[in-house]
């Protein structure tokens, strides 16, 4: 078994070797052929575009762990050579999207597939937009914190080294967007789509059940919630901006997008969660300053039942500037309020109570980017530490652009902290740093 | 001096030397108007634009991009939409900018790969355009008096004005020459400088059409004197005046790019 994973792995190294000596041929772009009249007519509204227009890229990613993980033997939390392809068809008014992945895994060991988008967009009248079917959706004003925005998320692929557009997970829904004097965007999910969670089988975590880390097998195998219509969700936003000030209002009725419940017998499900918030997005003092609130109610809105959420008021305020230029610098405070701690304390077993969550949990982040003066390189650090979990997670990273087509990503995923169970600390023993080559056409 | 007897003193000049063009004298007057015929032609306008990025060691690269521009008023306020087709990593991307005269800009860049709409700190205008050899500045003007301009001299074809930053801790030269055309009041050439006097950056348009009445410069290099790398931007296609609606310059635009603006007529 370990010696078919060491196959797969040089098969991947010969992956990414590949990908940086692919000719540009069988593509619609090249560098600097083109340079001439006939150039022009890439963009896609050019002209009336008939058939389908072909993109993507080959990347081939690797992220050895920094320690050994007594809880897997898997070294790796990511060793893999991927292809996306995306194709895009003007019918109309309309645009058809279909953009997918496949790739080599050389952690779950086999090939493996993922259908990112599949939908189709465009002017229903002149103040409607819509959006059917396989869609990435995103709002709110966190950066990677995530409060009114409960479409899923992806943290295995975000925590094991993958490419930040990966934390996004796709939905199945129905987007409808009306203009008026005031925006508004109602999303319809036939059925609940839930985070993709960490169940084990590429990073380890916390069982409290267990009272230690575990891994896969055997994985975290929560009840499904996929039978259309009666699981199905809702999400709304009203907009506006008035003289640059960005303000929101948001809705969301469906459920949890982590499988934070268990039933009776013992087995994890994704409760009931509706939720209400506003934000508010402004420049200030040269930068850009937010605010944003969500009130989240669970299931158990007594606080009494240790096996489903409690209800929770959290807040966000951030500021981002640029001080010198080319650097910029971002930071972010965030608060979980639990609303009825005492209940939860009460409810729990001694042995459990340790590993309940504080009744406020702070969370601060910071990004810093600098790019260079040609943008070729860009380096980053984004850091989240909260001091009521005493945990860290930092994910330094720079990329570079040697070409159009050519990038290289190197960075890392660190995680550590005092206690084993909170959020951040759990992920310990799965720190990793990653190389991503990425060939683009 | 009035406006009306300063025109009027101006024809008669004209008419004295029997010039086809008025002869302008005041320095500020004259990087206003150029201001004016290189930003704010037409009340809006669509072009598409390349550009091709050349290194010190000869390393090519290109972007591509559609822009739609509105003037709230002549000289002021103004409402970009750019919208990327090339090169492949940014396709999709697309960044609106609301330009004000004395405060900071409002922008806004779209990340389709994950949906977001990414507000930008309005930061130095003396940045790389997109990984170019341009400025932000370059892309959408310098306000006129964020200088002090001084005319050096008048030749048959051009003014040539001298400018020194108001403000010399904010930006990197000490100061710069323009070459503006008296036809078209384009400004041809700027060269920027250090204190020494070394010329370290240097804009050209090589090429200007007029179309719909407006001379536009087609296509201008950008070069950078100290490492040898430039910048090329051809525009094409350029419209001005096709009634573009204001609300096309807002989020929902992201998102989903106004075709019905964005194609070539």
């Amino acid at each position: 078994m370990r010696h078919s994973a060491e196959r797969i792995r040089t098969r991947l190294l010969l992956g990414i070797a590949l990908a940086c000596l692919l000719p540009g041929s069988g593509s619609a772009q090249n560098d600097d052929a083109g340079w001439d009249d006939e150039g022009w007519g890439d963009d896609p509204w050019a002209e009336d575009q008939t058939g389908w227009q072909w993109y993507g890229f080959i990347e081939g990613a690797v992220a050895p762990r920094l320690q050994s993980d007594p809880a897997t033997d898997e070294d790796f939390t990511l060793a893999e050579t991927r292809l996306q392809l995306e194709g895009e068809r003007q019918l109309g008014d309309y645009t058809a999207t279909v953009k997918g992945d496949v790739w080599l895994d050389g952690v779950e060991d086999g090939g493996r597939g993922d259908l990112r988008e599949a939908n189709l967009a465009g002017r229903l009248t002149a103040s409607t937009d819509v959006v059917v079917g396989r869609q990435i959706i995103t709002w709110g004003t966190g950066d990677l914190v995530f409060l009114n925005d409960l479409f899923p998320k992806d943290y295995a692929a975000f925590f094991s080294g993958r490419s930040d557009e990966y934390l996004k997970a796709p939905t199945d829904a129905l987007k409808l967007s009306w203009f008026g004097p005031l925006n508004v965007d109602v999303v319809w999910m036939p059925r609940a789509v839930p985070n993709r969670f960490i169940t084990g089988e590429r990073l380890s975590y916390f069982s409290p059940r267990a009272g230690r880390r575990v891994a896969a097998p055997p994985r975290l195998d929560p009840r499904d919630r996929d039978s259309p219509g009666d699981d199905s969700e809702l999400a709304l936003r009203v907009y506006q901006t008035l003289d640059g000030v960005e303000l929101a209002g948001y809705a969301y009725h469906g459920f949890d997008n982590q499988p934070s419940a268990q039933d009776a017998d013992g087995r994890a499900y994704f409760p009931r969660l509706s939720s209400l918030g506003a934000s508010v997005r402004a420049p200030v003092a040269g930068g850009i300053a937010n605010l944003e609130t969500a009130y989240y109610h669970g299931e158990d809105d007594r606080g009494d039942d240790p096996d489903r959420p409690n209800d929770q008021w959290r807040w966000l305020a951030g500021y981002e500037n640029e001080p010198v230029s080319d650097l910029t610098i971002g930071w972010q405070y965030s608060l979980e309020w639990m609303q009825d701690h005492d209940a939860l304390l009460d409810a729990l077993s001694p042995e459990q109570r340790r590993y309940a969550p504080d009744q406020y949990r702070h969370l601060l982040t910071n990004r810093l980017t600098w790019q260079g003066p040609r943008q070729d390189l860009t380096l980053s650090m984004f850091t989240f530490y909260s001091p009521s979990d005493a945990d860290y997670y930092l994910r330094p990273r720079a990329r570079y652009r040697f070409s159009d087509r050519l990038s290289g990503t190197l960075g890392a995923n660190l995680f550590g902290g005092e206690d084993d169970w909170t959020f951040h600390t759990q992920l310990e023993d799965n720190s990793n740093a990653y190389l991503r080559l990425r060939y683009s056409f | 001096m009035t406006p009306t007897l300063r025109l009027a003193l101006v024809l008669a000049a004209g008419l004295l030397a029997g010039a086809t063009q008025a002869q302008m004298t005041d320095a500020t007057a004259i990087v206003e108007a150029a201001n004016q015929a290189s930003y704010y032609a037409g009340d809006d306008g669509r072009s598409a634009a390349r550009m091709m990025i050349v290194d010190g060691n000869g390393n090519r690269q290109r972007r591509q991009f559609t822009l739609l521009r509105q003037d709230v008023e002549d000289g002021g306020e103004q409402r970009y939409l750019v919208v990327f087709s090339r090169p492949a990593d940014i396709r999709g991307t697309v960044f609106r900018v609301e330009k004000h005269v004395g405060e900071r800009d409002d922008r806004w860049l779209y990340l389709p790969a994950l949906d977001l709409v990414k507000r930008i700190a309005a930061g130095d205008k003396r940045t790389s355009f997109v990984g170019s050899h341009f400025y932000y500045e370059d892309i959408s003007g310098r306000g006129v008096s964020e200088d002090r301009h001084t005319l050096v001299e008048t030749t048959d074809e051009a003014y040539l004005i001298e400018s020194t930053p108001r403000d010399p801790d904010a930006v990197e030269f000490a100061r710069y020459r323009t070459r503006i055309n008296r036809d078209t009041l384009l400004p041809m050439r700027t060269e920027y400088e250090r204190a020494d006097g070394e010329v370290y950056r240097r804009m050209e348009v090589t090429e200007v059409e007029t179309i719909d009445g407006y001379p536009t410069g087609t296509e201008t290099r950008m070069t950078d004197l100290d490492s040898g790398g430039y910048t090329v931007t051809q525009f094409r296609y350029s419209e001005y005046d096709i009634g573009i609606p204001a609300d096309i310059f807002s989020e929902r635009s992201l998102r989903n790019p106004p075709r019905d603006w964005l194609r070539r007529d």
